[in-house]
């Protein structure tokens, strides 16, 4: 049985991720969304017990993760999730402003899934945020235990 | 500075003692000449002057011979004595000749020469006289004269006239001896005095030579200092620029970056406003369509609704101040963009490489064909050299001036774009030239740079391609620059080193 998607989004703006969270609703996606408007809570939420990603037995995670956080650049989270032995399965998707090429790179190396420049088109974004939903629904995200 | 002063100085001075050096070297061989000269004239006047004493001598020895011939005739008789006579009586008046020959120079000798003629001639005649007394047995008047004595006034006259002569040419041998013991030493004088300023001036000269090297030294030191002091400024300075230039692309680059963010809400967020007017008015409209109907209408999602009067108006107005918003966000999102592209750009290391112009332009050309078949224009290309330089900048050079020589054609006319390119020592020089609509020369520069435009804004553009292109030209180290006329078209000729090579980019950088 496939447990629901737990969608952990890690956004400064709270803006950006007001229009995140009703862009992804708005696509037709229902999953939980759980907001860090810092680097600092989200990772304690990833990797600390009782909260850590470990201990989350059966959950499966979707991470929404913005670059350029307060406290740390969302490059060390990535990494870290990347390193993780459960986490290192929760599909990681990187929104940010930069379209600089070689940081695009750098993240895909890393292990993000996908990586999504902020538009400020505002179809173009809605459209990215579909895709994302539906990438939700056709990936079978695997439980972070298995 | 001072030290070159000095130099010059020196060496004016260096002239001035050779000028002396050689001038007194002339004169010391100018007076040597003469007083040698002197001297010579000095030693052939006493020559002369034994010459003379040796005549007289040789005069006075004739005549004692002839006296003594004479009387030992008067003696023996003897005829080998009066042979004897007769040879010193001729050779007497030749030897009075010479003398008076040599010293015809002088008229106290002349004068003297003359009466010692007329007593030798007188003493002649007497020894005369006294052959013929023995000739003619009357030896006993001859004996009678010797015995008396009685010297005659001719033996007297000669003697004395002889003795004045001598004394004159004495009196002359002492005056020429001084004289020439003078000369000698006027030369040796003049000689040691010459010498001596001449050892003096060489002796000044060097001493200047010296201090003149040593200023030179000095001078050579200051100079090697101030090149190694200038080569460090100029070093401190270029580092200071590039740290400046880095410190504004990172300004230039955080501050776009930041700017987006902001950006991203106000769209977003416009847009849901947009939704929610839609929202808005669809429900004014069905509920005014309740009012008025008194039955109720399903509008249809997304369809403008329907609306009538005041209504109507207050949703244009709410369109029209979202449509100015979402115009100015795109417009400003541009400006970001091309601001973050133009750093993004400026960090990027170039990589010199052997690049055929001629080829890399084809494929520009035809990438732009499209646009060129539309326009209805033709781009020749003539041959161009080959460059090192870094292939995607010259690229972008390239296209960004194509792509506006098609963009601003004259409407009308077909277009002509022609590339040419020619060498320059060191430089490759590449022309576009186009018919367009050309380009008020009050724009020349305002057109390169950034978020500025010149001419016509019908067509569309942020004002970035002309800047970016002037970037990349002088970061690959070469310039740019345009010549045109409104409705003349444009020249754009662009000026790039011929080998960009690892030595440059450290400058450019």
């Amino acid at each position: 049985m496939s447990v629901p998607v737990k969608i952990i989004m890690i956004e400064d703006d709270e803006g950006h991720a007001r229009l995140i969270e009703r862009n992804i609703r708005r696509a037709g996606v229902n999953n939980d969304i759980v907001p860090f408007s810092n680097g600092t809570d989200a990772v304690k939420f990833l990797f600390d017990k009782p909260n850590g990603g470990g201990s989350q037995e059966g959950e499966a995670l979707l991470i929404l993760l913005d670059l350029n956080l307060p406290d740390m650049t969302g490059i060390d989270i990535l990494k870290r999730v990347k390193e993780d032995a459960k986490l290192k399965c929760a599909p990681v998707v990187v929104l940010t402003t930069t379209e600089d090429a070689q940081e695009i790179k750098r993240c895909y190396d890393l292990g993000c899934n996908v990586y999504i420049t902020k538009p400020v088109n505002y179809e173009s974004f809605a459209n990215a945020i579909r895709q994302l939903g539906l990438f939700f629904s056709v990936i079978q995200v695997p439980p972070t235990q298995s | 500075m001072v030290g070159a002063l000095a130099l010059r100085r020196l060496g004016s001075s260096q002239i001035i003692i050779l000028s002396l050096g050689v001038a007194v070297l002339i004169a010391i061989s100018a007076a040597s000449l003469y007083f040698v000269v002197q001297a010579r004239d000095d030693s052939e006047a006493v020559i002369h002057t034994i010459e003379v004493e040796n005549q007289i001598s040789t005069l006075l020895l004739e005549i004692r011979r002839a006296e003594s011939a004479t009387r030992a005739y008067l003696l023996s008789s003897g005829p080998q004595f009066l042979q004897e006579y007769e040879v010193a009586a001729k050779n007497i008046l030749p030897a009075m000749d010479k003398l008076a020959r040599l010293t015809a120079d002088n008229p106290t000798q002349v004068a003297s020469a003359a009466e010692l003629r007329k007593a030798v001639e007188m003493r002649l005649a007497e020894f005369g006289q006294g052959i013929a007394r023995i000739k003619n047995n009357d030896v006993a008047t001859s004996i009678d004269i010797l015995r008396n004595g009685r010297a005659s006034n001719a033996v007297e006259a000669i003697g004395k006239i002889s003795g004045s002569m001598r004394a004159e040419e004495a009196r002359l041998f002492a005056l020429r001896n001084t004289s020439a013991d003078r000369s000698q030493q006027m030369v040796a004088i003049v000689t040691t005095t010459g010498s001596g300023i001449v050892i003096a001036l060489a002796g000044f000269s060097l001493m200047q030579v010296r201090r003149a090297s040593r200023a030179r030294d000095v001078a050579e030191r200051k100079l090697l200092e101030n090149n190694a002091n200038l080569e460090i400024t100029v070093d401190e300075r270029t580092a200071d620029l590039r740290e400046a230039n880095d410190e504004i692309q990172r300004f230039a680059y955080i501050v776009s970056h930041d700017l987006r963010s902001p950006l991203v809400n106000i769209m977003g967020f416009t847009s849901e406003l947009e939704e929610l007017r839609g929202d808005i008015f669809r429900r004014i409209a069905s509920k005014t369509a309740i009012a008025s109907d008194g039955e109720r209408q399903i509008e249809p999602v997304n369809e403008e609704p329907a609306l009538e009067g005041e209504d109507k108006k207050l949703s244009d107005e709410f369109t029209e101040a979202l449509g100015f918003i979402k115009s100015s966000i795109g417009r400003m999102d541009r400006l970001i963009s091309a601001i973050l592209n133009l750093t993004r750009e400026g960090r990027r290391e170039f990589r010199p490489v052997h690049i055929d112009l001629n080829e890399l332009l084809q494929g520009i050309v035809s990438s732009v064909a499209h646009q060129a078949a539309e326009a209805n224009a033709t781009i020749r290309i003539e041959a161009l050299p080959d460059i090192t330089s870094d292939r995607l900048a010259i690229e972008q050079i390239f296209s960004n001036l194509i792509d506006n020589a098609l963009k601003y054609l004259k409407s009308g006319t077909d277009g002509d774009i022609l590339i040419r390119g020619r060498r320059k020592p060191g430089f490759v020089v590449i022309e576009v030239i186009d018919n367009g609509r050309g380009i008020d020369p009050k724009d020349h520069q305002r057109i390169f740079d950034l978020f500025r435009r010149a001419g016509t804004q019908e067509k569309p553009g942020q004002g970035i391609g002309l800047a970016h292109v002037r970037a990349l030209v002088r970061r690959l180290g070469g310039t740019i620059g345009v010549t045109s006329e409104l409705d003349q078209g444009s020249t754009f000729m662009v000026t790039l080193p011929l080998d960009w090579t690892i030595a440059t980019k450290g400058q450019a950088a």
